[in-house]
């Protein structure tokens, strides 16, 4: 396909986790997204992960996956981290251009997947209707 | 049996009301009113509470900025829940207990036009949820079945058997049902509407008249204190550093504070003492590059756009390019539209008080969640943490909802004084300078004709800034780097689209985005697109030797609702028959937020050409369905006092980078002695689709006035405000 989508959709967005994951079984829990519930106009959002693993050169965390279900393309980070990380967190700012669900996926080093996920809710989104 | 439970923090609240903490009697804001209400009150679902002694609070997740919207959605809800309208008050559920209850009062945007429209549907199955459930327990306390029951006033009647009973007594019963399905719920035919529809008296009018209501520049809590605030005046600028050494002697002075890169702020016992020492700071900005901007270099790179090769594309029909090349005549013409101020008669103003482990936000706003989520962001504290209690506005009109600066500003500073309210406010000046501007916009119109003096086409160029591409980038990026609010009025499709169709057409916006901050003004871009449009019609006509309404409707056949209220007003102003001597008439029309909005309207014009007499103004809508018309009737009115002030009166102008008018000595407003009278034709029919009210008229005002001026004098009038011309309204 030429170019990207207007807007990527939540299949297109299981579509892309299903390439990081290789369709493995992605389990919830010891991911933790902390994402506001609410925020004013999706421009500029601050987001952590934070996954809970002792980092170390045996039990780490290999990767750290963030998508969206309605941004222009699915993907808003992808993270690569090992035991020199230390912590496995990160900190960054997206934009969400309306209100959904985001996920974060994290990729351990015994090949396990697990995730979290937020919906968020773009207040601007009403204020300009049925453009969004 | 019902525990009354009550937590620490509105124990608090209430012994501080007993304990006089508030020394004029002004009342606490409506949020601790709803937790108190929670806690002792069965509610039957989210919207409705229905108390032992039959009074109904109805809870409402919009706003009311005068406009009247509470009372239009809580008469959507009374009709469905069939209760006495004599025993009905409101309350606002908080933002906060919103996020916690799932959202079940959905969205608390106020802006739009919105209120009614997008949420008449589930109000109304809300309130017949509500009334089932009470006639089911009522029919359970009977033992009969519950289609034998009827309801009339909030007294529930089983006719065979003659017993009665009133809500308050089933209320508790009712609140532990399981509530229906509330998609299933047949709602009342339009046709047996007994509340919708009626001029029923807006809540809230005796206190504003008798000085009750509580704003929130009103507002007082114990052991609040005062702050004041100055942003860099050139957008974009920052704070370079202040002396407060020099100011921190001065009387009553409690802290000089930065807030955030740009801004910095005097805290105070009073405002008065706060504004004082703020004016006295010395404060060192950075101004950027943008000093260098004025509106004559704003002027000229507009200019520029209107003959530019590249413009993205809103409305399209035909070949406009061919349409010009073959035609026997062409005219044209460049109109302009200064930026604009919603300038509320209330300055922007919240309230706050942060701690690590709460942080309270008071504020009048046309979204409460939009505050909570800017109260979340500046605090950096957890949702379950934050609250905002919504208060009652001064005047939104567009300022109050898609931007929280003030939150945050006062979240920032009450950050810096943990555990003590901060009450914000901005002083007039501040107001002025800082505003989210209407758009500047220039727009170069051609019409083609052909030898028989038909119209085969027109282009509208417009050229000037994007809202969007500054508030809400995201659907630019969608759109192609395109904004589609540009076109509102005249687009080609949807709430905004044109009412007329043309077999050559092409509207194209050259898009130049200034550092000025845009922001919705009430009615956004069709205030100038029916100046631009609606005033050439007139151009067009004069051009082909039409009438002006003959030449309309030749384009109209389309556009029944369009030609609807058109008709109306010519009708009523008398267009068919001559106009008394002295006067002379104009005409527009237009499609906004999904309403069909006319005005006709009767001047005089003195013999120097300086003075005009707005005698008469007809404005017809058709909004689908009209929940209150004698609010509507205000709603127009009050859309003329904005649109026409700011024909005559008002334009920003930008010098050295900032907004030079900083008062309302240099951006005046109407009087009452110059405001016309307003005849309004209410005409709704119904249909799939609920209109707005709060915006589309204030379109038409303008371009017909200015259609009015060209009959009189000769001369058309193509740049706003008329105050630069040296017209004035008498």
């Amino acid at each position: 396909m030429l170019g990207l989508p207007a807007l990527a959709t939540p299949e297109e967005m299981q579509a892309a986790m299903a390439r990081i994951t290789g369709g493995a079984n992605v389990r919830r829990g010891r991911v933790k997204l902390q994402l506001p519930p609410l925020v004013e106009n999706g421009n500029s959002v601050e987001f952590s992960v934070i996954v809970d693993s002792p980092m170390t050169e045996t039990d780490y965390v290999k990767a750290i996956h963030v998508f969206t279900e309605k941004n222009p393309q699915p993907y808003v980070i992808n993270a690569y981290l090992g035991p020199r990380a230390g912590r496995a967190r990160i900190t960054t700012r997206t934009r969400l251009a309306d209100s959904q669900t985001v996920h974060a996926v994290a990729e351990l080093s015994d090949g396990s997947f697990w995730s979290d996920s937020v919906s968020v809710v773009v207040t601007l989104s009403a204020c300009i209707g049925n453009l969004v | 049996m019902e525990t009354i439970n009550l937590n620490r923090r509105s124990f608090l609240v209430s012994s501080a009301v007993a304990g006089g903490g508030l020394a004029l009697g002004l009342q606490l804001p409506f949020g601790i009113t709803a937790a108190q209400a929670a806690e002792t009150t069965p509610e039957i679902n989210a919207w409705v509470v229905i108390k032992p002694d039959d009074s109904v609070v109805i809870r409402v997740a919009r706003s009311e900025m005068g406009q009247g919207t509470i009372t239009g959605l809580a008469q959507l809800v009374v009709e469905e829940l069939e209760c006495d309208w004599s025993k009905v008050s409101t309350e606002y559920p908080t933002p906060g207990e919103n996020l916690k209850r799932n959202r079940v009062w959905q969205s608390y945007s106020t802006g739009g036009s919105r209120g009614i429209r997008t949420s008449h549907d589930y109000v109304r199955r809300g309130g017949a949820a509500a009334r089932m459930m009470l006639m089911q327990a009522a029919a359970d306390q009977w033992k009969v079945p519950v289609n034998q029951l009827t309801v009339n006033k909030g007294v529930i009647a089983h006719g065979a058997s003659g017993r009665k009973v009133t809500y308050g007594k089933v209320a508790a019963a009712a609140a532990k049902l399981t509530p229906p399905d509330e998609k299933a719920i047949k709602l009342k035919d339009p046709k047996s509407w007994k509340v919708i529809g009626k001029p029923m008296k807006r809540f809230g009018t005796v206190d504003k008249v008798t000085g009750r209501q509580v704003y929130g520049a009103d507002l007082k809590l114990p052991g609040m204190v005062n702050a004041t605030i100055m942003e860099c005046p050139v957008f974009g600028g920052k704070l370079k550093s202040f002396d407060a050494a020099k100011v921190t002697g001065m009387k009553g002075v409690k802290q000089v504070l930065r807030v955030g890169d740009t801004a910095v702020a005097v805290v105070a016992d009073t405002w008065w003492h706060a504004k004082k020492a703020l004016d006295a700071l010395p404060v060192e900005w950075d101004f950027g590059d943008n000093v260098k901007v004025s509106s004559a270099s704003i002027a000229e790179v507009l200019k520029a756009g209107l003959e530019a090769p590249q413009a993205f594309v809103g409305n399209k029909a035909g070949d406009i390019q061919s349409a010009i090349k073959g035609a026997a005549k062409t005219i044209d013409a460049v109109y302009e539209y200064p930026y604009q101020n919603h300038a509320p008669m209330e300055p922007m103003n919240a309230t706050a008080r942060y701690t690590p482990d709460r942080c309270e936000v008071w504020v009048p706003t046309q979204d409460g969640e939009a505050s909570f989520a800017a109260a979340l962001e500046a605090s950096g504290l957890t949702a379950d943490k934050c609250e905002v209690y919504k208060i009652d506005l001064g005047g939104g009109f567009g300022r109050r909802g898609a931007f929280q600066d003030y939150v945050k500003q006062a979240v920032l500073i009450a950050k810096q004084m943990p555990g003590t309210p901060v009450k914000l406010l901005w002083s007039r000046e501040e107001d002025m300078r800082q505003g989210r501007y209407h758009p500047v916009m220039q727009c170069k119109l051609t019409g083609s004709f052909d030898s028989a003096n038909n119209l085969t086409g027109l282009h509208m160029r417009l050229s000037g800034q994007s809202i969007l591409a500054s508030v809400r980038p995201a659907i630019v990026e969608k759109a192609g780097g395109k904004d589609p609010l540009t076109f509102q009025g005249v687009a080609d499709s949807g709430e905004h689209s044109i009412g007329y169709t043309f077999p050559n057409l092409l509207i194209d916006h050259a898009m130049r985005n200034p550092h000025v901050p845009p922001g919705f003004w009430r009615g956004v871009n069709i205030n100038q697109n029916a100046v631009f449009i609606e005033c050439f019609m007139d151009e067009l006509a004069h051009a082909a030797g039409q009438d002006p309404l003959e030449f309309r409707r030749k384009f109209m056949a389309q556009h029944p609702r369009n030609l609807g209220v058109l008709n109306a007003v010519a009708e009523r102003i008398g267009w068919s028959k001559p106009a008394p001597k002295g006067r002379f008439r104009g005409l527009a029309q237009m499609k906004a937020f999904d309403s069909f909005v006319a005005a006709a309207c009767e001047i005089s014009v003195d013999s120097t050409g300086n003075k005009v007499k707005v005698h008469r103004i007809v404005a017809a809508t058709d909004p689908g369905y009209a929940v209150n018309p004698a609010q509507i009737e205000r709603q127009i009115a009050g859309s003329f006092v904005y649109g026409l002030s700011a024909l005559f009166m008002q334009e920003c102008t930008v010098k050295d980078g900032r907004i030079e008018q900083d008062n309302f000595h240099v951006y005046n407003s109407m009087r009452i002695a110059q405001m016309p009278k307003v005849e309004s034709i209410i005409m709704p029919t119904g249909g799939p689709i609920w209109g707005g009210i709060g915006e589309p008229t204030i379109c038409v005002a303008a371009p017909a006035v200015l259609n009015a001026y060209f009959k009189a004098t000769g001369k058309r009038l193509r740049s706003v405000p008329l105050k630069n011309q040296g017209i004035e309204l008498v």
